[in-house]
């Protein structure tokens, strides 16, 4: 008896608690439409940021000599394309942006202005080469083969292979999504460029994995890290990862729109 | 009833979620624990084989910084405290070399009390203690790998770590000091791992250092995480004050880096403005010249003052810090005060200012079963023996009354205390006494039990207790005490982290007397493990040491020494020497331009005591 009043009361519990624990933050009712990318963000990625170009200083601030591909794992395919690198015939074919492709852009020294184009598209501008990236939530496939190819974007957040708050029990629901979490954008269709302005390679092959944190340092500033894995078959030996750091700015005032350089 | 019994866990299982559901914590706590591996795709060169010198683009060093850099001979780690110098975190995290990182647990509740990080590189061990504990007092201990307290945040660790040695930014000697602190982050996607550090360091740095390091996780243990290292001879014949290092202005190789990597010399010196975007448009302008202004402290300017945070407790109270099982420091009146305790009464080395004297008896008692029997002075300075009255008229000395001596010389044993079983024996080298007499000292204040030359050993609760004499260092009267069975140095004002050493000429102090001190105290250390813990090192003024500190204030006495000497040699006059700001490294760690020890007197200590 007292048994079967002990389950009653925890079915009647449980049974309360349930829409406040799956309504994913809901307050009651039936659950509405899934929130759309904006208002799901998790973390406003928005407005100005500058580069703090504290690593890989000498390859960044300065476009190092021909040939120093130091830190890259280039094959021997990409050290031959790095070896015919020509500034002048970059500027005389027009490609002067070879640099400012998506999978160098955010090495290059600039300030970003991060901004929702819409409510399913984050929009990455440099003031650095005037190069815009846009990041897509959903929705076909674009076609890229621009220098800043196709962008995928999602918020991520770890997610464990079994419901683990049920010990492995499949009850045909799932937890909402753990707070936190990072930007992680998937790019690909980009048009051959370079990794570093003297010439090291990326090709049209290349595939890029980025993911960017919001990092709140207490009583301090806040900056923006962008950790970048860019695979390229044509010309890498191994997946190239960097991590880059962007201070938030209070507003515009350092915003200076620059042409691309090939030098 | 039988179903029902069948359905209570899956319905506990239920109700317990929907409830820790319903209270949605606000961090997801990621699991770091395992093998992991940096990946060197940023500064590969920098990281593996070294930096070059004078290569101090994207930091945003000061003039001090810049300057204590261009000062560096990496020669000095030929010398035998330097060569097992351990990394400090923020340049541990960016070493080669694996990691593995493992969690602590209370075996009873289960909950995380800290995430250890152990470093292949110099074995640092990190502990980020995730139970809320607080930080430990300013006056604590420094280590290579700080103290850390973190907590997750979102999808992130989030840690802060204060008590930090001094070490590098970069290992061609670009500073970082004992006073930074830094935030940093670990996020973890998948097998990829990465750790952000924002460093500030308000003595070499103008703005805080970012960097960011990559590790890939490893499926197993690849058994190599030991990093033994012992120090040797490796010069012979160097003199004990030979510390290597270049003069400002005078570092061969400033150049070698731009030369090599075509960049406009300037280029890598100028600090935070090397950071931003459209540096190098910025600096186009910038002549040689005007980079060799930076291989010297700008003329014309004030000295710097210090940017450290004086870890001294003003607040009128004595705040006691434990450093072994019956050993403690009392800190709050003036210099500090080690009592070491046991079956036989207290001894205690030095008695502060006085002010607080009643506070610190009481403090004392508290520790100590029995009265104070012994109180040794290591110097004459007033916020040394302040309190040697009231200290000494609190204790007792029973080993006196009795004795053969008393008996065949009544009085003579115990010198001025006359009824030694209400008055604690008091020690000192002998120039302490003539000093403390000048003073007029009251009588009972004054030590009787003194020494001339080398030493004076007791064997006091069970160890022994060495006094060595330090002849003409900061005074004619200095003295070390080293308590051997617990491993502890009282090193008075030969040795402080607050401000560079009150060498005072009058009472006949010298710079090489200085020098030869703290050598003397190195010769006296060992460390534990990669230069640090071993041997603990209670300075006259500021946070517990050991030998690494005493290590970098010897050094900075010896350079700033070198200086001064090369500009006698070549006929500069105490204004000209005062002028070209020789201790322009080291000011915004120690420096003042007020107050009782100004740098400038500093400085006019050094060179009178060259000059005579």
């Amino acid at each position: 008896m007292i048994a079967k009043k002990i389950a009653i009361a925890f079915s009647l519990a449980a049974i309360a608690a349930l829409p406040n624990a799956y309504a994913q933050g809901g307050r009651g009712g039936p659950p509405g439409p899934p929130p759309t990318p904006k208002a799901a963000a998790k973390f406003d990625i928005t407005g100005y940021w500058v580069s703090l170009v504290t690593e890989d200083w000498r390859y960044r601030q300065f476009t190092p000599p021909k040939g120093d591909f130091t830190s890259v794992p280039l094959n021997p395919a990409g050290k031959k394309v790095m070896e015919a690198w020509d500034a002048a015939k970059d500027e005389a074919a027009g490609d002067a942006c070879k640099a400012y492709g998506a999978a160098g852009l955010m090495r290059i020294p600039t300030r970003l202005h991060i901004t929702w184009q819409d409510d399913n598209t984050l929009k990455l501008e440099t003031d650095a080469g005037k190069q815009t990236r846009t990041f897509h939530f959903g929705g076909p496939e674009g076609a890229g083969g621009d220098l800043q190819g196709y962008s995928r974007a999602t918020w991520d957040y770890p997610v464990s292979l079994i419901n683990t708050f049920f010990g492995g029990l499949d009850f045909g629901f799932t937890l909402p999504p753990p707070p936190g979490g990072s930007l992680k954008v998937s790019t690909s269709k980009l048009k051959g460029g370079y990794l570093r302005k003297n010439g090291v390679p990326s090709s049209a092959r290349t595939t890029m994995t980025e993911y960017f944190d919001r990092l709140e340092v207490p009583g301090g500033d806040t900056y923006l890290l962008v950790t970048t894995e860019v695979t390229d078959p044509e010309y890498l030996t191994q997946l190239f990862w960097t991590s880059t750091h962007f201070k938030k700015e209070n507003d515009a005032s350092g915003w200076s729109p620059t042409p691309c350089s090939a030098r | 009833m039988n179903m029902i019994r069948k359905f209570i866990p899956v319905l506990l299982t239920l109700a317990t979620a929907a409830t820790m559901s319903a209270q949605r914590p606000t961090s997801f706590d990621v699991d770091l624990s395992g093998y992991w591996t940096p990946v060197l795709h940023e500064d590969d060169l920098e990281r593996g084989n070294g930096p070059e010198i004078a290569d101090y683009g994207g930091f945003a060093l000061n003039e001090a910084g810049r300057l204590f850099a261009l000062s560096y001979d990496v020669s000095r780690l030929t010398l035998r405290h330097h060569q097992c110098d351990a990394y400090v975190m923020p340049y541990q995290m960016r070493a080669v070399g694996n990691f593995r990182i493992w969690e602590e647990r209370d075996s009873h509740t289960q909950q995380l009390i800290a995430i250890h990080v152990w470093a292949q590189t110099t074995e640092g061990h990190r502990v980020i203690y995730m139970d809320g504990r607080q930080h430990p007092p300013a006056w604590a201990p420094h280590t290579y790998q700080g103290f850390s307290t973190g907590k997750f945040v979102g999808n992130m660790l989030v840690i802060h770590t204060t008590h930090l040695k001094q070490g590098w930014l970069r290992r061609n000697g670009s500073p970082e000091s004992d006073q930074a602190t830094v935030t940093d982050f670990f996020i973890r996607h998948g097998d990829h791992l990465t750790n952000t550090t924002v460093l500030n360091d308000p003595v070499y740095l103008t703005e805080p250092e970012v960097r960011s390091n990559n590790y890939v996780r490893q499926p197993g243990d690849h058994h190599a995480w030991l990093y033994a290292c012992d120090d040797g001879e490796q010069i012979f014949g160097r003199q004990p004050d030979n510390v290597p290092n270049y003069l400002f202005g005078k570092q061969p190789y400033a150049k070698e880096y731009s030369e090599r990597y075509k960049l406009p010399f300037f280029a890598s010196l100028s600090g935070a403005d090397s950071v931003y975007p459209g540096y190098a448009e910025r600096i186009k302008s910038k002549t040689d010249a005007d980079a060799r202004a930076l291989l010297s402290p700008a003329p014309g300017r004030p000295s710097e003052t210090s940017k450290a945070v004086n870890p001294e407790p003003r607040d009128g109270e004595v705040h006691v810090y434990k450093i072994k099982d019956n050993m403690w420091v009392l800190l709050g009146d003036g210099g500090n005060i080690v009592v070491q305790t046991g079956d036989q009464g207290a001894f205690v080395v030095d008695s502060g200012e006085g002010k607080i004297s009643d506070k610190v008896i009481a403090a004392i008692n508290r520790l100590s079963p029995r009265p104070i029997q012994f109180l040794a002075n290591t110097s004459a300075r007033m916020d040394h023996v302040g309190g040697n009255g009231k200290l000494a008229a609190a204790g007792s000395d029973p080993s006196l009354p009795g004795s053969f001596f008393d008996l065949q010389a009544p009085g003579a044993a115990t010198g001025r205390q006359s009824d030694p079983l209400h008055h604690a024996t008091l020690i000192s080298q002998n120039n302490v006494v003539t000093r403390l007499q000048a003073a007029k000292f009251p009588d009972d204040a004054i030590p009787a039990d003194t020494f001339e030359t080398e030493r004076r050993r007791k064997f006091h609760n069970g160890e022994l207790i060495e006094l060595f004499y330090e002849p003409n260092a900061v005074t004619d009267g200095d003295s070390i005490v080293h308590f051997r069975k617990n491993d502890v140095i009282v090193a008075g004002d030969v040795f402080n982290t607050t401000h560079y050493p009150v060498i005072d000429l009058k009472s006949g102090g010298s710079v090489q007397g200085e020098i030869k001190a703290l050598n003397d105290i190195l010769n006296r250390t060992g460390y534990e493990h990669e230069e640090q813990g071993g041997t603990m090192i209670v300075p006259g003024h500021g946070y517990i040491s050991d030998e690494h500190e005493v290590l970098e204030y010897r050094d900075m006495v010896v350079i700033v020494r070198d200086r001064v000497q090369d500009m006698i040699k070549a006929g500069a006059t105490l204004q000209q020497v005062q002028a070209a700001r020789v201790t322009a490294d080291y000011d915004t760690r120690y420096g003042a331009n007020s107050g009782p020890w100004t740098t400038a007197m500093f400085v006019e200590a050094i060179y009178n005591s060259l000059k005579k």
